[in-house]
């Protein structure tokens, strides 16, 4: 059980971690096509709500159907190639929208969602999946509500303050998503092969 | 107990939530306004003749200051600067300035140059609105004003320029995304043939000699021009610049040495070709570290 409640931990750290980060990175993926503006401040953040709650409602809906973290983890997988690709993908759909859209802030709000809803969904998954896995458990789970969202939160606290005081300043930005694409991928893997929906059989 | 403490939350978070009256009244005789836009917070001050445009916090962040009686005083050397771009592209006929600020730089052009064409560029509108309101500024006919983020005015525009002068700020610096390789590129298309960028910056950090190495990345010429009373320089960059520091005396003595006020010749004498910089990093839009480099001074 011990190796189950480790898994738990390592996702919801790193989602956290890299969904606070890859928030920080989407300002300098914007702000060129968009203006160095609080208008994409407010892209950003209100994108990053909409696709909070869609995961939410999405993770405790599944997490109900299926608890198991397998499923979670498959997800997670497509998460992870997806952060993998923004990189190669964001320039043109970011020129494609600002050549439609004058207005930045509709420009910026429709080329967020575009770019970040998939990833940015199914990160928002992981707490309540947990939390619903934890539920599904017909014994009392270690893990409270409370604490896997303090868990995520410390994440992110950690993602947020390491990208912005650090990585921008070392790595190009390419870099750091790709970077955070392949963590990502390495945990949703890493999780598959220790088979903890097994272990929580016992 | 805990009904009262919660109403009383309530009650304190509704007072904070009633409308301020707008902090424009005078807090001593010197600040005429002081106020926020959706960019910065801005200030402005009177010292005597002398009234600025401050943005932020700190009072040494001067945008703009001009003299009352006579508009046209380059009160920052880095404006004087500037105009020595018209040693370099002397026929120019069409200029894009990005930054408006206290509209110094328009004021000169409307004073002195009236025959060229001057289109400003300023992302805030509210600054717009000061500057008309305390600083006398005014888009005369031959000049014009779009209110837009000055990389995303280029983008858009189908125009050329024979001069493009790049004098953004915000109450840190230059905006990040006007400093990239991307964006010089995305200016240089906007010049005509023999056109220059003019970039107004500090000298005393890291990221002026990242700039330096971005313009040389995109630009076969580049001149800067060392501030001597201040910590400011100009960039000039072009592909094929009519003049060389050599022969700039020659031609501010064709303009008569002088633009209004402003001693071109003095000007001149600043120039020098940019310095090679091996380690310098070029900004990109991928990679841009301008925090940080910006921090680290020399």
């Amino acid at each position: 059980m011990r190796i189950v409640y480790a898994v738990f931990i390592l996702l919801l750290v790193t989602f956290g971690a890299v969904v606070m980060s890859l928030e920080i990175l989407s300002s300098n993926l914007m702000s060129p096509y968009f203006g160095g503006s609080i208008y994409i401040w407010g892209s950003i953040i209100s994108s990053f709500m909409v696709h909070f709650s869609v995961g939410y409602v999405a993770g405790g809906y599944l997490s109900r159907r299926s608890p198991r973290i397998a499923v979670l983890a498959a997800f997670l997988v497509v998460c992870s190639l997806w952060v993998i690709l923004i990189p190669a993908f964001y320039k043109p759909v970011c020129e494609l929208v600002s050549d439609r859209i004058a207005d930045v802030r509709l420009g910026s709000l429709v080329a967020m969602n575009l770019i970040f809803f998939v990833p940015v969904s199914i990160m928002a998954m992981v707490s309540p999946y947990i939390i619903g896995i934890t539920a599904a458990w017909r014994r009392q789970s270690g893990l409270t509500a409370g604490m896997v969202l303090f868990i995520s939160t410390v994440g992110s606290f950690f993602g947020t303050n390491i990208t912005a005081f650090y990585l921008i300043s070392l790595f190009p930005v390419s870099r750091i998503v790709v970077g955070l694409g392949l963590i990502c991928l390495c945990v949703s893997l890493f999780t598959f092969a220790l088979r903890a929906d097994r272990r929580m059989k016992r | 107990m805990k009904a009262g403490k919660a109403i009383g939350f309530i009650f304190l978070a509704c007072l904070y939530l009633l409308p301020v009256p707008p902090a424009q009244a005078a807090a001593d005789d010197q600040t005429l306004y002081e106020g926020d836009s959706i960019y910065h917070h801005i200030t402005i001050r009177q010292d005597g003749g002398e009234r600025c445009m401050i943005f932020g916090r700190q009072r040494d962040l001067r945008q703009t200051c001009i003299d009352l009686a006579k508009p046209d005083t380059a009160i920052f050397e880095y404006s004087a600067m500037m105009f020595a771009g018209f040693l370099f592209r002397p026929d120019a006929k069409k200029v894009c300035l990005i930054g408006l600020g206290g509209g110094y730089i328009p004021t000169v052009f409307r004073m002195h140059l009236p025959q060229v064409h001057l289109q400003t560029v300023e992302v805030d509108p509210h600054v717009e609105k000061l500057a008309k309101q305390y600083f006398s500024f005014a888009v005369p006919p031959g000049q014009t004003l779009a209110i837009d983020d000055g990389r995303q005015f280029l983008k858009k525009s189908r125009e050329r320029y024979d001069q493009i002068w790049l004098d953004a700020f915000n109450s840190d610096y230059i905006p990040a995304h006007m400093t990239t390789k991307e964006f010089l590129q995305l200016a240089k298309s906007r010049l005509n043939e023999g056109g220059i960028v003019i970039q107004n910056l500090f000298c005393g950090n890291n990221l002026y000699d990242a700039q330096i190495a971005t313009f040389q990345s995109v630009f076969a010429k580049v001149f800067v021009l060392d501030g001597q009373e201040s910590g400011s320089c100009i960039i000039v960059a072009s592909d094929r610049p009519a003049c060389e520091p050599a022969g700039l005396r020659k031609q501010a003595e064709k303009w008569g040495g002088k633009i209004g006020r402003i001693d071109l010749i003095a000007e001149a004498g600043k120039c020098k070709v940019a310095p090679a910089l091996k380690n310098a990093l070029v900004l990109t839009d991928n990679f841009n570290p301008a925090n940080l480099l910006l921090m680290q001074k020399k």
